[in-house]
């Protein structure tokens, strides 16, 4: 982390260099190995802010150790929810950008106990900043639901979910990522329980010159674990992505399956997608495997849309449009089903907005 | 050091292998041997021994600054701490001139290859053959019939001497593996010694491969041979390389470099079985670059070696141009290989197919790493990758770390990767067969190495048979 000064603003800023890292990195020259952010030194000197239990410092973050000091030290008091033994509960994190939020949120779900945690990022123009970091503990037979929405307009984000599931402790998770001008997603999951799951179905939409910088990191060290990831995604304009998914089988984790699945559509000719999906395997009595199929409409099935007529761009509207439905279908929130339809009445105009808002039965509330 | 007792075996069948057909050595009494360690005075000794002109000295000395200056990465690769250069020799040499006739090559040298099968081989199935010996080339030949064609297949140090053909090292020699590629590719130009330059005219096919075999005896020694390829339009070339060492306690290095030129409309296939001691280090650098309507093919089988950095590189420049990528890497102990391959496509409508296979057992440690780079000129550039890894116990490691990075929209690339162990219920259905767990397990790892054996001449396909046999030895009870 180095910082410095601004002159022109007058705003200290420091430099995260390694945000993202994969546990297992590659050739440097591919610039695929971590992203740097430029971010506001936070204002922290002096200041006592209420942290999480100690409990959550053990838990891995996909952004890495780096970004979670500097979300810590800016988010000010820390948000702890403890979910009691098989009870259910729903937690809602909302980061505004527009205020400069920084948000750092723990929740302990006990055994057998419910939990169902929605955060959405939003609000976000031009030179703002904002952060999220979501640490989960899920006891034994607990059910976590989370959705993790980022729909900003413009600015830079950070958004760090660590997750570490007990026996058959049961993790599924939605993401989106919607827009922003340079924002990271670091999710890191720990099976450590025997017969724990994870699921993440994961959606993103990056235009325009944004830059979408993803990385999935799932440790497998219970025997019986299994971990799905689908992600699924698409590229316009001279958007640039880069997404690490890694599955670490490690010793012990017998039986244990992971698999991960990337789809991405690519609708700009001046895109960058930059794709690193590992498999690192320690142990004999596992099944891993990863898919990665990355291109455009093909021109079969364009001649096909064509036929029903739908026109090239149109068809690539209605992959978007797709991606928005499934986001404000699964939002979980009122307030985070407003945040993705303002995000898509930036995206594909007002008018598909309200459509899809009444097509799904929502009312969005006015900003 | 331990004189080879005489046999007559060679490597020919799977029935018949021992390690003593690879891991037999020979005294180094009477050769050359540079002093260990890297020096100036080194690299102006070589330079000066195989009286080359200016430009490769100043090369080699640039190289050899590059080399002390550049780091390793600290984040990614095996570990080689235990490669100490103050201890590495780079140039160890037989006392004997180059022979075109293997009566010429001296006795010891000669039963090293003959043991290998590499003779044989020559008169059965290859257009020509060159036989490295620690630095030096000791043997090199070519059918007359093929040379009769205008091949030109000799060394690297000849082919400076010859006025005709020095301009053309010049223009080609160190062109695709720049010396700043990485550190131990400085080291490579600054330490060079024997390798092959072979062209292939405009139009020409040759009949039967190209081999050169390369054999590491001393210990404490590096090898450093440059191969140098360049395949004219409509030319199609087959060109094997084999290489090997006995084992010793000292580690040894193999820094080679390959640079394959593959022009318009023509072909080249690159075989290797590398079956380098557990006491190497192979940092071994290969690149290729194929032009229009050109097609690149690797197959690749890696066996030996304690360490392992080996990514061959196809540069996809030509339109339409294609290149296959067969491999297969087998880490058994104390071995940790990191091998895979790259591949920029930077022409339109070019295509690209990997498949790689991976066995680990025993500790070792299997890391399959690729690159697949499509340039924002690749229109319709296609790529698909597969790696299928196998676990043989539960204390070896597999991993893969595939990259892929697309700048073009209408490029479409494809990525799969499996890892996992032979069944239980593949391996009860062989014994209730007849066969032994053994055997059942053996079977099992040849059919998932099939697809790389089929890829290869059939002699090289049984060698690579054997290799795999010799590795699952003791791999029960």
């Amino acid at each position: 982390m180095t910082q410095h000064m601004d002159a022109a603003a007058e705003v200290a800023t420091t430099t995260l260099s390694h945000i993202n890292v994969p546990p297992a990195q590659t050739w440097n020259y591919l610039r695929i190995n971590d992203i740097k952010m430029e971010l506001p030194t936070p204002k922290v000197a002096g200041d006592v802010y209420a942290g999480l239990p100690q409990l959550f410092g053990k838990v891995e973050v996909g952004l890495g150790d780096e970004a979670v000091r500097w979300i810590v030290s800016s988010a000010g008091d820390s948000n702890f929810y403890e979910v009691k033994a098989s009870e259910a509960r729903t937690v809602v994190v909302d980061i505004d950008a527009a205020t400069g939020d920084a948000c750092d949120t723990g929740v302990l779900v006990r055994t057998g106990a419910k939990a169902t945690i929605v955060t959405f990022a939003h609000g976000g123009a031009e030179g703002s900043s904002s952060a999220s970091l979501l640490r989960v503990v899920a006891e034994a037979d607990a059910e976590v639901s989370i959705v993790e929405i980022v729909a900003h307009d413009g600015g830079q984000h950070l958004d760090g979910v660590g997750i570490d599931a007990g026996e058959r402790a049961q993790i599924e998770m939605r993401q989106y990522a919607l827009g922003g001008s340079r924002v990271a997603v670091g999710l890191a999951c720990n099976l450590a329980g025997n017969k724990s799951r994870f699921t993440l179905d994961s959606r993103y939409l990056a235009q325009g010159s944004e830059i979408l910088d993803v990385n999935h990191v799932v440790r497998q060290r219970g025997r019986n674990t299994r971990a799905d990831i689908v992600t699924t995604g698409i590229l316009a304009d001279s958007a640039r992505k880069t997404m690490r998914e890694t599955i670490d089988l490690i010793h012990g984790a017998k039986f244990a399956e992971g698999s991960e699945i990337e789809t991405v559509l690519v609708t700009g000719d001046d895109v960058v997608n930059k794709t690193l999906p590992v498999i690192l395997c320690d142990e004999e009595d596992v099944a891993g495997n990863h898919g990665a199929s990355i291109g455009a409409i093909s021109p079969e099935q364009l001649s096909f849309l064509g036929a029903r007529g739908l026109s090239e761009e149109a068809a690539e509207q209605l992959f978007a449009r797709a991606l928005f439905d499934d986001a404000v279908i699964h939002a979980g929130n009122d307030d985070a089903c407003s945040a993705v339809l303002a995000r898509a009445a930036t995206v594909l105009g007002a008018e598909v907005a309200r459509d899809i808002a009444e097509v799904l039965g929502v009312e969005p509330k006015e900003a | 050091m331990a004189e080879a007792t005489e046999t007559t075996r060679k490597r020919s069948q799977v029935a018949d292998v021992d390690r003593s057909l690879y891991d037999f050595k020979y005294s180094e009494e009477g050769f050359e041997r540079y002093a260990d360690g890297l020096s100036t005075d080194i690299v102006r000794a070589i330079s000066e021994k195989k009286d080359e002109p200016q430009w490769m000295l100043d090369m080699r000395l640039k190289a050899l600054a590059i080399y002390e200056e550049m780091e390793m990465p600290a984040n990614w690769g095996p570990s080689i701490e235990m490669l100490d250069l103050n201890h590495i020799s780079a140039y160890v040499s037989p006392k004997t001139k180059q022979a075109s006739s293997w009566d010429e090559v001296p006795e010891d040298i000669k039963n090293t290859f003959e043991r290998l099968g590499i003779p044989e081989a020559e008169r059965e199935s290859l257009a020509g053959v060159g036989a490295q010996y620690d630095s030096e080339i000791v043997y090199h030949n070519m059918r007359a019939e093929v040379a009769d064609q205008g091949v030109i297949y000799t060394t690297i140090e000849d082919a400076l001497h010859d006025p005709e053909l020095e301009p053309i090292v010049h223009e080609y020699f160190g062109k695709l593996i720049p010396m700043r590629d990485h550190k131990f590719a400085a080291l490579h130009y600054a330490v060079w010694s024997g390798g092959s330059f072979v062209y292939v005219p405009e139009g020409v096919t040759l009949p039967y491969p190209l081999q050169s075999y390369f054999r590491l005896n001393a210990q404490g020694a590096g090898q450093f041979e440059h191969t140098l390829i360049i395949v004219e339009p409509g030319a199609d070339l087959h060109f094997i390389e084999g290489c090997s060492a006995p084992k010793y306690y000292e580690a040894n290095l193999h820094a080679g470099a390959v640079e394959l030129f593959v022009k318009d409309n023509a072909r080249l296939r690159y075989s290797t079985i590398e079956n380098w001691s557990k006491n190497m280090f192979n940092l071994n650098t290969k690149r290729a670059t194929v032009g229009a309507d050109a097609k690149m093919e690797w197959v690749s089988g890696s066996f030996g070696s304690h360490v392992s950095y080996l990514y061959p590189t196809t540069i996809m420049q030509g339109a339409r141009s294609t290149c296959e990528f067969t491999g297969i890497t087998f880490a058994g102990a104390t071995q940790d290989l990191d091998t895979g391959c790259k591949v920029i496509l930077n022409g339109p409508d070019t295509t690209a197919s990997v498949d790689t296979k991976s066995i680990s057992k025993d500790g070792g440690i299997n890391t399959f790493r690729s690159s697949i780079v499509v340039g924002r000129k690749a229109d319709r550039a296609r790529a698909t990758v597969s790696c299928a890894s196998l676990m043989l116990d539960d204390f070896s490691r597999s991993d893969t770390i595939p990259a892929m990075d697309v700048r073009n929209g209408s490029a479409s690339v494809g990525h799969e990767a499996t890892i996992g162990r032979i069944s239980d219920d593949t391996i009860l259905y062989l014994m209730s067969r007849g066969c032994s767990e053994a055997e059942a397990r053996t079977m099992v790892v040849n059919g998932f190495a099939d697809p790389v054996s089929k890829e290869l001449p059939m002699e090289y396909a049984i060698e690579m048979n054997n290799l795999i046999k010799l590795e699952m030895e003791g791999a029960i009870g």
